[in-house]
């Protein structure tokens, strides 16, 4: 059997009933998603609700449809062609799948890290304050105020904080990666999507991370999809596990890996398949 | 000799010796440009030629030997000439003999066998004119103000008589040039005015008031002028011609009085390079056949430079239509093959276009419109410097799309994602990250369509070029800059000096400095470009994934 060390074995107080959320605890609730890339079905029917403050990851194959469930929270899949999403996803009430949606100030409150780390060739600070300057925003003391609070955050101030108008492209894999973070926190998110942050770093880089995750929750609701399930049982507070569309089963990350209620579950974690 | 065969060498051989042969072509040619043209401009020695012809008659000629050529006895029967018997090829020379006064004809081929002395007095002077060409001969006096001077006092008159000059061209070009100009503008008012109905009394009254100001203000100036030219009028130079005669030179019209004969290797090379100052500097004379080039320099670099901001936007603007915004439909393959296809035209197809779609009807449509009271005579509706400059562009467009589809289709979509996750728009993507980042293949655009517009000819024939144009298109006069007049156009330039000048031998000499020119100039308008793009490229280097 795999070893996977779950973050607090006790029963505590943070376990939550995740079909009963009031609604200052969600963040995001989706309901009835299916989506089709053209005649195929990609999502099935998922339902779920993600609560506010926490950390909440999805696993499962290679495959089963976890980033793309992750790419409709911002909306990213409208860029594809031939994709039809029906149902609904909720932020603090409200449809982001409406009619009359506004998809750039969306992607505002749900800001979104990528797999491979993509700064733009700009300098560190231009970087980080993109985001800000589509807001609006061109006060040089309130960008640069961000900047230090942000860089802060993303766990990579001290190391930057001499070469900020240097080109970004010149930090290595792990710091480009810490960099897109702050660019996305920079705008003061609601909620945080990372997509497999951390499968094209090196073991410490993914250390600051995972450390870094921790501390975004504080701020944050923070969802994630990554393939390591150990990475999942560190990090997360909540974990959902995905196969071929569906969604399996969702509970708090303790209960899920220590004793999980269905086989297929159990099956995915003990490694024996996927 | 399998192996060999097999391990592609043969190919890179093949390659080589292409890129080799093209490259050795390419310098060859500049070479030979640059010597012909460059000789041009070295001080030549100036010979005094004794000559006895057939029957007997004795005759001088000076000049300046141009060209060598053995040619075959046949071609000189008619000559009648008492030669040896195995003799097959004679010699002669082609000399410059200039005193267009007194020949009919600048240059003439004499025979080497009749020559019975060659020699190069020292006291040989050529004399640069204004008009009629150059003169050669010995000073035999000067005169200043009515009095004989001492010969040695000449260059102190030509420096005297050079400042009164550019005094008196300043004069007309500048100050009166702006009177005619305002003047000009006057009468296109008044017309205006009565064109709408609006001329009343008063304001009749007051362009009378400006005009007649104006008109006292000219009147001062052509005082000024005729007093300037008269005090130069009085000096003259007497020489004496290879026959013995004497002929009288104005100072007015004299340019450069030289002693090449006396020149040491350094003074020769001050004057190749001054004359080559001149050259580049100077307005052209003689129907183009003397002078500089500079406004032929100044009308192409200014019309690459207008077909240069026309074309980018229209050709960038397009690319980002057709590779961000078309859908994937059969409209936009017909587009793209329209695109295509407009490279492939011919460009005097681009001429006639750019005259009956640009000069008759939108230049028409704008002085209908716009300019009504200059008609019948055309503002826009005539060939200029705008209609060129758009007919260029829209020759160049398709170059330029293509470069920028390529540029923008290499840029990792990871980078549009990353912008678009943090809510900004398509168009803000494009504007802040995507264009930056295609910079250097848009360049690389404008740089291609810069070296294929400055090349082209036959199209300006049509929409813009003359021979000789009366202004520049950019002058003190307000608006600056006048996108209705006609420019001059090196390359076409080439063309006139080369096959429509009257006296061929004297052009050819320009024909290669002309051509050594545009070659030069269209190089550094490729380096600036390229220097430009490398900058470019360094600042958006993408480290690969």
């Amino acid at each position: 059997m795999i070893s996977v060390t779950p973050k607090a074995l006790s029963a505590d107080a943070n376990k939550l009933d995740l079909t009963q959320l009031t609604s200052e605890q969600t963040a995001l609730d989706i309901k009835g998603l299916n989506l089709h890339y053209g005649k195929k079905q990609a999502l099935q029917d998922i339902t779920m609700s993600i609560p506010k403050g926490q950390v909440t990851a999805f696993i499962g194959p290679s495959g089963c449809g976890k980033s793309t469930l992750l790419r409709c929270i911002n909306r990213m899949n409208d860029l594809v062609d031939g994709c039809h999403i029906s149902g609904e996803i909720n932020l603090h009430g409200e449809n982001i799948y409406g009619k009359h949606v506004d998809v750039a100030s969306l992607r505002r409150k749900v800001g979104m890290v990528f797999q491979r780390p993509n700064p733009f060739p700009k300098s560190i600070y231009e970087n980080v304050v993109y985001g800000l300057r589509i807001a609006g925003e061109n006060n040089r003391r309130v960008l640069d105020d961000a900047v230090e609070k942000s860089l802060r955050s993303a766990a990579l101030w001290n190391e930057v904080k001499d070469r900020l108008h240097e080109s970004a492209l010149g930090l290595s894999g792990g710091q480009q990666q810490r960099l897109v973070i702050a660019r996305a926190v920079a705008i003061e998110p609601e909620v945080l999507l990372l997509d497999e942050p951390t499968s094209a770093l090196d073991p410490i880089s993914t250390l600051t991370i995972e450390e870094l995750i921790n501390d975004l929750k504080k701020q944050f609701t923070v969802v994630i999809v990554t393939h390591n399930m150990q990475q999942a049982a560190r990090v997360s507070d909540q974990t959902a596990f995905m196969y071929m569309g569906d969604l399996i089963e969702y509970s708090d990350t303790n209960t899920l890996f220590t004793t999980p209620m269905k086989k297929q579950t159990e099956d995915y974690i003990t490694g024996r398949y996927g | 000799m399998n192996t060999w065969f097999k391990s592609g060498s043969p190919w890179v051989w093949l390659s080589a010796g292409g890129v080799s042969i093209s490259l050795i072509s390419v310098l060859g040619l500049l070479w030979l440009i640059a010597s012909k043209g460059l000789s041009y401009f070295w001080p030549s020695e100036l010979y005094q030629f004794d000559m006895v012809d057939e029957q007997g008659n004795k005759s001088v000629v000076i000049g300046e030997i141009y060209d060598r050529e053995q040619i075959p006895v046949s071609q000189l029967a008619h000559l009648n000439l008492k030669l040896d018997k195995d003799q097959e090829m004679l010699e002669r020379l082609l000399v410059k003999t200039g005193n267009r006064e007194l020949v009919s004809l600048d240059f003439r081929w004499i025979l080497s066998s009749n020559i019975t002395k060659t020699s190069t007095p020292s006291d040989l002077a050529v004399v640069e004119r204004r008009t009629n060409g150059n003169f050669y001969g010995f000073i035999d006096s000067l005169v200043l103000d009515g009095k004989p001077v001492d010969v040695a006092k000449l260059p102190q008159l030509l420096e005297r008589v050079e400042q009164f000059q550019a005094e008196i061209e300043d004069l007309q070009k500048i100050d009166i040039g702006a009177i005619n100009y305002q003047l000009e503008s006057l009468r296109l008012k008044t017309k205006s005015l009565a064109l709408k109905g609006e001329l009343t009394a008063s304001k009749q009254q007051e362009i009378d008031d400006k005009s007649q100001a104006l008109k006292d203000e000219y009147q001062t100036l052509e005082q000024q002028l005729m007093a300037l030219r008269e005090k130069i009028s009085r000096d003259h130079i007497v020489m004496r011609a290879m026959d013995g005669q004497l002929v009288t030179i104005n100072f007015e019209h004299i340019l450069h009085v030289n002693f090449n004969n006396q020149l040491g290797f350094f003074d020769k090379l001050t004057l190749f390079f001054s004359q080559i100052a001149a050259f580049i500097i100077d307005d052209p004379r003689e129907a183009n056949t003397e002078g500089g080039v500079f406004p032929a320099i100044f009308g192409t670099v200014l019309m690459v430079l207008l077909m240069t901001v026309i074309v980018s936007p229209f050709g960038v603007v397009a690319a980002i239509y057709l590779h961000e915004y078309a859908g994937k439909n059969a409209l936009t393959k017909l587009l793209r093959i329209a695109v295509i296809n407009l490279a492939g035209v011919p460009s005097i197809v681009y001429g006639v276009f750019g005259l009956g779609f640009f000069v008759y009807m939108v230049g028409g449509s704008l002085d209908q419109l716009f300019y009504p009271e200059a008609l019948p005579s055309p503002t826009f509706g005539t060939p200029g410097v705008l209609w060129s400059a758009i007919t260029l562009a829209i020759l160049t467009l398709p170059v330029v799309i293509v470069s920028t589809e390529e540029g923008l289709s290499r840029i990792p979509s990871a980078m549009r994602h990353g912008s678009l996750a943090l809510g900004a728009t398509k168009a803000e993507t494009l504007w802040r990250i995507i264009l930056p980042i295609a910079s250097p293949a848009i360049m690389t655009g404008i740089i291609l369509a810069i070296a294929r517009a400055a090349g082209e000819v036959a199209p300006l024939m049509l929409v813009g070029v003359v021979k000789m144009a009366p202004n520049l298109p950019l002058d003190g006069n307000f608006p600056f800059l006048h996108l209705d007049r006609k420019f001059m156009h090196l390359g076409f330039h080439i063309y006139d000096v080369g096959f429509q000048s009257p006296n061929v031998e004297a052009a050819r000499p320009l024909v290669y400095a002309t051509a050594l020119l545009l070659v030069t100039i269209i190089v550094a308008l490729n380096m600036t470009a390229v220097s430009i793009r490398n900058k470019l490229r360094e600042r958006y280097k993408m480290l690969e994934h």
